[in-house]
């Protein structure tokens, strides 16, 4: 038994370990002054890489504000349209319901990569491309159906028991939703949110393609650093990206644990 | 009657805010690249609908390998990861004490960008990274040239390695997330009965988690067969994969090559719909 419970240990932490351990690579590499072959730790530890970031000549303050417009924007609007999409789909039975689901689940399957190059001259031609909207938009195609997809599971979950007794006790459909509907999903809100937001800010090609140069992300430079080898820099960068992901979900469940309208729920 | 009608209207109405922006971008933007692809593509002269740039595509070499290194890519890397994925899971669940720290850390490269997860195999697996390191002061190698080249290399062993690196962690939270709502006193039943753990594995937890190890096969499946990125940073000239191929296509000077890029991404999309529909069929068969 005991060698049973050995191995399991050895298993899990040999592969946790191996997930884990390039961070800390990463994190040695963004402070690395100088690292050559085949040494196995840096020979010089600076700051100077960090220092570049935070100098304002670098951009990174504004790209980094872009990112989170834009990340931002898309995951209120994903939320926004998918809790009543998803209501109408875990609820209620319609004419057509299936192949609904199908169109909207689709593009988690068919890459966004088509569509995005088909619509991409009309962007142009309605001069949505080169503009922060239109990058909204098209971030769009990759995050709703994430949204669609966890929302559908909670309100398959949730029913709609509670919400039909609040009516009957004569609770406008306003009040229904902000008292009942609302708490009673947060979770859902709360993991769609963070895949939604991820999904945004981690995108390159849709950013490049219908940005068009001209809606500079963080990823947009990002990328360059990563392609040309420049291990210090572009280490400072993950972390920072990574640190920001973490941030927001760290605000985002505060944000849904203090909010009076979700205490009423608990 | 006018109550009734209203009723029925309701979900539709739900629905049309998200419908509106799928079939707007999605499905328009595939519409638009469908028939550009068959050769309709008026802004550049051409009004003829053919099949002439899909024969062109299936007709060259370049195109045929790098369908089949796209393949190959995506197929090796989905079945590492879900094995692997689902090892994870079953043991993280079986572990006597639940590990917090453990169950949250593991978690943790789902969320790094995939340009991060390719910077972090770059730094590692490059014939200067980590691991040759690591290497040569074992004494295994005696140079920077000897540690073989494990990326920008034709066997795509970088490419595959960052998709393990993020979708690992991907399946086993999925798979450990229903295998912990599976009911124990079931195990326990065949534990009476003189089932021994192996068996409870193969005949208890893995036919109940099947749905979901399916799907999230697939769902990984179609995104390295449709991702730009990781492939565009850790890829080879020679062959390239699909997307990147088509990429190249459309940003080509030669406005000409557009419908053949169309072309190579209706192909993508194809296959993957053709995905879609085995989905369904496999996930049906599963309740059955």
């Amino acid at each position: 038994m005991d060698l049973i419970n050995t191995i399991r240990y050895t298993i899990v932490y040999t592969i946790v370990a191996l997930l884990i351990l390039p961070l800390i690579i990463l994190l040695m590499w963004s402070f690395s002054g100088s690292w050559p072959w085949p040494h196995l730790l840096p020979i010089e530890f600076t700051l100077d890489s960090w220092a570049y970031f935070f100098n304002p000549i670098s951009g990174t303050g504004r790209a980094l504000l872009t990112s989170l417009i834009i990340a931002i924007a898309v995951t209120v609007i994903s939320i926004g349209v998918s809790i009543p999409a998803s209501k109408a789909l875990a609820l209620y039975s319609f004419w057509g319901k299936d192949m609904i689901k199908l169109l909207l689940l689709a593009p988690i399957i068919v890459p966004p990569l088509a569509a995005t190059m088909g619509i991409h001259m009309n962007f142009i031609k309605y001069g949505l491309s080169g503009q922060i909207i239109g990058v909204i938009l098209v971030h769009l195609i990759p995050s709703l159906p994430y949204s669609i997809m966890i929302l559908n599971h909670t309100f398959e979950g949730v029913g709609n028991k509670i919400e039909e007794q609040a009516a009957v006790l004569g609770a406008n459909w306003w009040q229904t939703f902000v008292y009942i509907t609302l708490p009673l999903i947060k979770r859902g809100i709360f993991s769609a949110s963070i895949m939604v937001f991820i999904i945004s800010f981690s995108q390159y090609f849709l950013t490049f393609l219908i940005g068009g140069g001209r809606v500079v992300t963080f990823t947009m430079l990002l990328f360059p650093l990563v392609e040309r080898g420049n291990r210090s820099l572009a280490a400072v960068y993950s972390i920072v990206f990574i640190i920001s992901i973490l941030i927001f979900i760290v605000i985002l469940e505060s944000i849904l644990k203090k909010d009076k309208i979700f205490k009423a729920g608990i | 009657m006018n109550t009734k009608i209203k009723k029925k209207l309701i979900p539709y109405i739900l629905l049309l805010p998200s419908l509106s922006i799928i079939v707007l971008l999605f499905l328009g933007g595939l519409i638009i690249a469908l028939t550009q692809s068959l050769g309709y593509f008026p802004l550049i002269g051409l009004n003829n609908i053919s099949l002439e740039y899909f024969r062109g595509i299936f007709n060259d070499e370049q195109f045929i390998s790098s369908l089949g290194y796209t393949l190959y890519i995506s197929v090796v890397s989905s079945t590492l990861s879900v094995i692997i994925g689902v090892l994870l899971a079953y043991q993280l669940l079986k572990l006597p004490k639940e590990n917090k720290f453990i169950s949250t850390i593991y978690k943790l490269p789902i969320i790094v960008p995939h340009a991060v997860g390719s910077l972090i195999i770059f730094i590692i697996f490059t014939q200067s990274g980590s691991l040759s390191r690591i290497f040569y002061s074992f004494g295994f190698i005696e140079d920077i040239s000897s540690f073989p080249r494990m990326v920008f290399d034709p066997w795509g062993i970088g490419i595959i390695l960052v998709y393990l690196w993020k979708q690992i962690p991907f399946v086993a939270l999925m798979v450990y997330t229903i295998l912990r709502g599976i009911n124990s006193s079931w195990e326990g039943a065949a534990l009476n009965l003189g089932a021994n753990k192996r068996q409870i594995f193969w005949n208890i937890y893995l036919p109940l988690s099947m749905p979901t190890i399916l799907s999230s096969f697939i769902i990984i499946f179609a995104f390295s067969f449709g991702a730009f990125e990781i492939p565009f940073l850790l890829g080879p000239t020679n062959p390239r994969t699909l997307p990147v191929l088509a990429y190249h296509r459309y940003t080509s000077l030669n406005i000409q090559q557009r419908p053949y890029a169309m072309a190579i991404l209706i192909t993508i999309a194809v296959i993957s719909t053709f995905l879609i529909i085995l989905y369904k069929k496999v996930v049906d068969l599963s309740r059955i």
